[in-house]
């Protein structure tokens, strides 16, 4: 009864939705197409998602509340954490539910200009020193695969550099031709595999011959 | 039939039924596919085992979580993958950490990892904080992470699922721990971060083949070669449809129109 | 030793030297000259081939604030080049950070555009794919009200959408998800033509869908809206950062060259010493 009531879901509304996609015919007794009805089902998703996060939300202040609580090791980060939480979520829906108050919407503005901002593109630009260290470390001609990989990466990279232009003028040339041909066949490739394993995937879950995200219960 | 479905529809039949009917043949002892040796996969209790003689956790992420967009199957895929994590981590006894970043899928890795814990016998192993939703925004939940990297000391990294920009931040944070690295996405452009930055790497739909590979249920294995053969049909497409091209015919060209 | 040593610098080492590559040519710029991208052209043409009086733009503010770095350039560039053209602009955006940044692009526009006239921000539609294939079902009643709590139904920008056709290009800036395979895979055939400004990471994903025909133009990074600043004339963001991009670039490679130069030095020092073992 435990997974079979969702699996009998996940049945229907997942066949429901993939019939929408090739048919369109009222529903028996009722005045409601399909697409409709998949429209609708479609906005309980985007509702399930919206409580989702409440829950998620509820489960960060229980975890860090009671850290807090407890005074256990890194307290303080967790305090930083629900003020910046609650914070953002009380400036935000105030200036949503006011929208002629400009003070309440400048100051959202300048908390997602000034705070969250660059918080992001900090985390963002630390790829780019990422890269740096993990090419220094992973590109090494050991083997002749290797060496592919480390000349391809050194060769697109210096076709997207305007000053390796300056110095050889063929550089964009082979970036381009790399990216477009031999990236591409491998891209295409490999894209196909990955989409047959999808459908697979989902087909065995519509069907509920994979249970594992529901458990290992009876 | 809506226009312009009829050749989706068709395909959609015949290689969803040709997928079902590999699975079941094998199901019922038909067929015996064999799944080629995997390191990658096969690496991972050399992971759990570094981290259970380190004394230090297991880190275990299933990447964006996603699990109503189309890459929810790489989710999926990867929570096959978590159930044989948490027996290993359950029978080695040691640690495990997995961190979540969508909170639709937060309440299912919570059952799932507190079912495995028992069905393993080692209900006590599962603690509220074993599984930790650390923030829906992407580089939140990405700090988050590397935090815990950083605090927790993880000496096992293990990263399978649907990851973007935040591939190289994990990958390269766990290198810096002296953590042992698996890892494997179907999202390409990160592919080639953790091919440069991890021990192991699954590639492509090799993240697929995790949970056939490591249980050897009879139904995934099944799945797994019926992908195989629609595989060989696709490229029988593509082979045709490139001769007739060169022919400059359009027939297959409007017959997938349709 | 010293092989071995090279071979395992400290990376703080590699970050500094790479932090100080990055900021000087941004205090003092240097100005290299920049090629234009024939797919960066295809966008610029396909706006410059609009017409005013009848054509619609849907500009997609799909990318976060982490990846405005890469992509903000273009999408400012973009929106000066419609403006300048009078083109109408309707911006949405699938991600939660997009209005706010779309907020920013108008600021940055200013006498150019009059707002609900020839530009608005619809807002921000959650679910993904889910909220894309809503919108291209009914671009014209989806959203009630802008960003702004402003009612749409008056606007004279949104006057005559009834649906998808009735937009005759979507240009889509995105770091990741939702992305061009969402729209791709929602499009009707025959609908809009859709472009892309993506994140340079992103490039080779993209070069299958490029090279079918299904994306009509694509701007590639930080490096695409520097181009397209130069195309419309108008220097700003991204044509200022190139040079550090460059030399960015060229450093990184140098790294390579270091760390094998120490890679094959260790190993033949390795076997001058005799020991066979020694990598």
């Amino acid at each position: 009864m435990k997974r079979s009531v969702p699996l009998l879901i996940v049945f229907v509304i997942g066949t429901f939705l993939l019939a929408s996609y090739f048919f369109n015919f009222t529903l028996p007794g009722t005045n409601i197409t399909l697409k409709q009805g998949a429209s609708t089902i479609n906005n309980w998703g985007v509702i399930v998602t919206a409580f989702a996060v409440g829950l998620a939300s509820i489960n960060l202040l229980r975890i860090h509340g009671a850290k807090i609580i407890n005074q256990r090791s890194g307290w303080v980060n967790s305090a930083i954490l629900i003020l910046t939480m609650f914070t953002f979520i009380i400036v935000g829906i105030y200036s949503r539910s006011n929208p002629d108050n400009e003070s309440a919407a400048k100051l959202f503005s300048n908390l997602f200009n000034y705070a969250y901002s660059p918080f992001s593109a900090t985390m963002y630009s630390m790829i780019a020193f990422y890269v740096a260290s993990a090419s220094y470390r992973a590109f090494r001609m050991r083997s002749l695969e290797a060496t592919l990989l480390l000349s391809a990466a050194v060769l697109v990279m210096l076709g997207n550099a305007p000053i390796a232009e300056q110095v050889w003028a063929q550089f964009p040339v082979i970036g381009k031709w790399l990216l477009t041909v031999i990236n591409t066949t491998g891209q295409r490739g490999i894209a196909i595999g990955v989409a047959i394993g999808g459908f697979a995937t989902s087909l065995r879950i519509l069907l509920g011959f994979d249970r594992g995200h529901l458990g290992q219960g009876d | 039939m809506i226009e312009g479905t009829h050749f989706v529809f068709g395909a959609f039949i015949i290689l969803g039924s040709i997928i079902i009917g590999v699975l079941l043949a094998t199901r019922n002892g038909k067929l015996h596919p064999k799944i080629r040796r995997i390191p990658a996969l096969d690496s991972i209790e050399e992971a759990v085992g570094r981290a259970t003689e380190m004394g230090r956790p297991v880190h275990y992420s299933p990447g964006y979580g996603d699990i109503t967009t189309s890459t929810a199957p790489q989710t999926f895929a990867s929570f096959d993958v978590l159930n044989h994590v948490v027996a290993l981590t359950a029978r080695y006894n040691t640690q495990l950490i997995v961190t979540c970043k969508s909170p639709q899928s937060f309440p299912i890795i919570q059952e799932l990892v507190r079912e495995a814990y028992l069905v393993a016998g080692k209900p006590d192993m599962f603690r509220e904080d074993t599984v930790r939703f650390i923030s829906e925004a992407q580089f939140a939940w990405a700090a988050g992470v590397l935090g815990i990297f950083t605090r927790e000391q993880v000496a096992a990294n293990i990263m399978l699922g649907y990851f973007m920009a935040e591939s190289l931040l994990f990958a390269e944070g766990g290198a810096q721990v002296g953590a042992i690295q698996v890892a494997g996405t179907g999202n390409l452009a990160q592919t080639a971060f953790f091919v440069a930055a991890c021990d192991y790497t699954l590639i492509g739909e090799e993240l697929y083949a995790g949970g056939a590979y490591l249980s050897q249920d009879a139904s995934k294995v099944g799945n797994l070669a019926g992908q195989d053969i629609v595989k060989m049909i696709t490229i029988a497409f593509i082979v045709l449809g490139t001769l007739l091209a060169t022919a400059e015919s359009d027939w297959l060209l409007e017959l997938i129109k349709k | 030793m010293w092989f071995e040593r090279l071979q395992n610098i400290d990376r703080r080492v590699i970050y500094t030297i790479l932090l100080i590559v990055l900021i000087t040519p941004m205090i003092k710029p240097i100005g290299i000259p920049l090629s234009v991208n024939s797919t960066t052209r295809q966008v610029y043409n396909l706006i410059e081939n609009l017409d005013p009086e009848k054509d619609i733009v849907m500009m997609g503010m799909d990318y976060s604030v982490a990846g405005q770095a890469d992509v903000h350039p273009q999408a400012v560039a973009v929106a000066k080049h419609l403006a300048n053209r009078n083109i109408r602009n309707i911006m949405v955006s699938f991600v939660a950070d997009g209005p706010m940044l779309a907020e920013k692009i108008i600021g940055i526009l200013g006498d150019r555009v009059t707002y609900g006239q020839n530009i608005v921000n619809v807002g921000y539609l959650a679910g993904g794919e889910s909220a894309i294939k809503k919108f291209i079902e009914a671009p014209g009643t989806t959203f009630i009200n802008d960003h702004r709590g402003k009612p749409l139904a008056n606007m004279p920008v949104m006057a005559g959408i009834k649906d998808i056709n009735d937009i005759t290009l979507i240009l889509d800036f995105q770091t990741g998800s939702p992305g061009y395979q969402d729209f791709l895979r929602q499009l009707p055939a025959g609908g809009p033509l859709y472009a892309a400004g993506i994140v340079t990471v992103s490039v080779p994903n993209v070069m299958p869908y490029l090279n079918s025909g299904q994306l009509a133009g694509l701007l590639q990074g930080l490096r695409g809206g520097a181009e397209y600043e130069v195309l419309i004339e108008e220097p700003g963001e991204g044509a200022a950062r190139m040079d550090a991009q460059s030399l960015g670039h060229v450093v990184i490679v140098a790294f390579i060259i270091v760390g094998n130069l120490a890679y094959f030095g260790s190993k033949r020092k390795g076997k001058t010493h005799g020991g066979g073992d020694k990598v």
